[in-house]
């Protein structure tokens, strides 16, 4: 893994909750009905690969190596459709721990959600990532 | 009004396997470009007897939940560890147990498949109307 990493922060991406996508999220959870509100977990770090948070290639972790090994929510503010974020995500710490097959990595990388108006931070999500050896 | 004491079962849930499909909906809705969770030839590659369903899918279904449980207004606090591959043909059993009350109720989680493996660990805070 990239420890070099560790500490950076990226710069802010935009996002805009979708009525589209947050649909066949919840269908992907066997609930068909329209959402009226922004399903709590929605906004994940995922949708920063394409804007420019590409964290498995930043820290170096080839995808049939990766591991995702938790996720930490705290919401401060509800989110609703209408709400643009802006996104920043740093790289809080990045260990290395020797397992029975060689050395397992850990990346925590935090998100930060902001509306862009008044710059309220709505959520704050931890994602931990895993390298296998 | 709170009620809730230590020990109450806010839900024990059992979840119908998510299906491969489900599993392919979910990387599309959360715009995961991981092919771990589609294709079989490169799972297998990485270790994996199948495809994998997402660890993001449990929280997700955890969050569901919890926002249904009664007399809950607001998920302060989701905190998961995932413990163990889940595959879309696996039944989940999704457990939430309070372990504290006061100004926000804290409640521990558990998802385990149904012969006892455990997939996924944390807490929740929830707020809770009063």
């Amino acid at each position: 893994m990239n420890k070099s990493l560790q500490g950076h922060t990226y710069p802010a991406y935009r996002l805009r909750p979708d009525r589209t996508l947050a649909r066949k999220f919840m269908s992907a959870l066997g609930d068909d009905r329209e959402p009226e509100t922004v399903p709590p977990t929605y906004l994940v770090f995922l949708r920063g690969e394409t804007l420019g948070v590409n964290l498995f290639r930043d820290l170096d972790i080839p995808r049939e190596k990766a591991l995702h090994g938790g996720q930490r929510y705290d919401w401060f503010l509800p989110v609703s459709f209408d709400d643009e974020l802006d996104v920043i995500a740093h790289v809080d710490k990045i260990t290395e721990k020797q397992g029975k097959r060689g050395a397992v990595w850990f990346a925590d990388v935090s998100f930060e959600y902001r509306r862009i108006n008044s710059g309220e931070l709505v959520l704050r999500e931890v994602t931990r990532l895993v390298k296998q050896p | 009004m709170n009620t809730l004491v230590r020990g109450d079962v806010l839900f024990e849930q059992k979840l119908a396997p998510a299906s491969r499909s489900r599993v392919a909906l979910f990387s599309e809705a959360t715009q995961d470009p991981n092919p771990i969770h589609v294709d079989d030839v490169f799972a297998a590659k990485a270790g994996f007897s199948n495809v994998l369903q997402q660890g993001p899918m449990t929280t997700a279904q955890f969050a569901r939940l919890l926002t249904g449980v009664a007399g809950v207004i607001w998920i302060k606090t989701l905190d998961l560890t995932f413990t163990a591959p889940v595959y879309p043909e696996d039944e989940l059993i999704l457990r939430a147990e309070v372990v504290e009350t006061g100004l926000a109720v804290r409640c521990d989680l558990t998802a385990r498949k149904t012969d006892g493996t455990q997939t996924a660990r944390g807490f929740a805070e929830l707020g809770i109307a009063s």
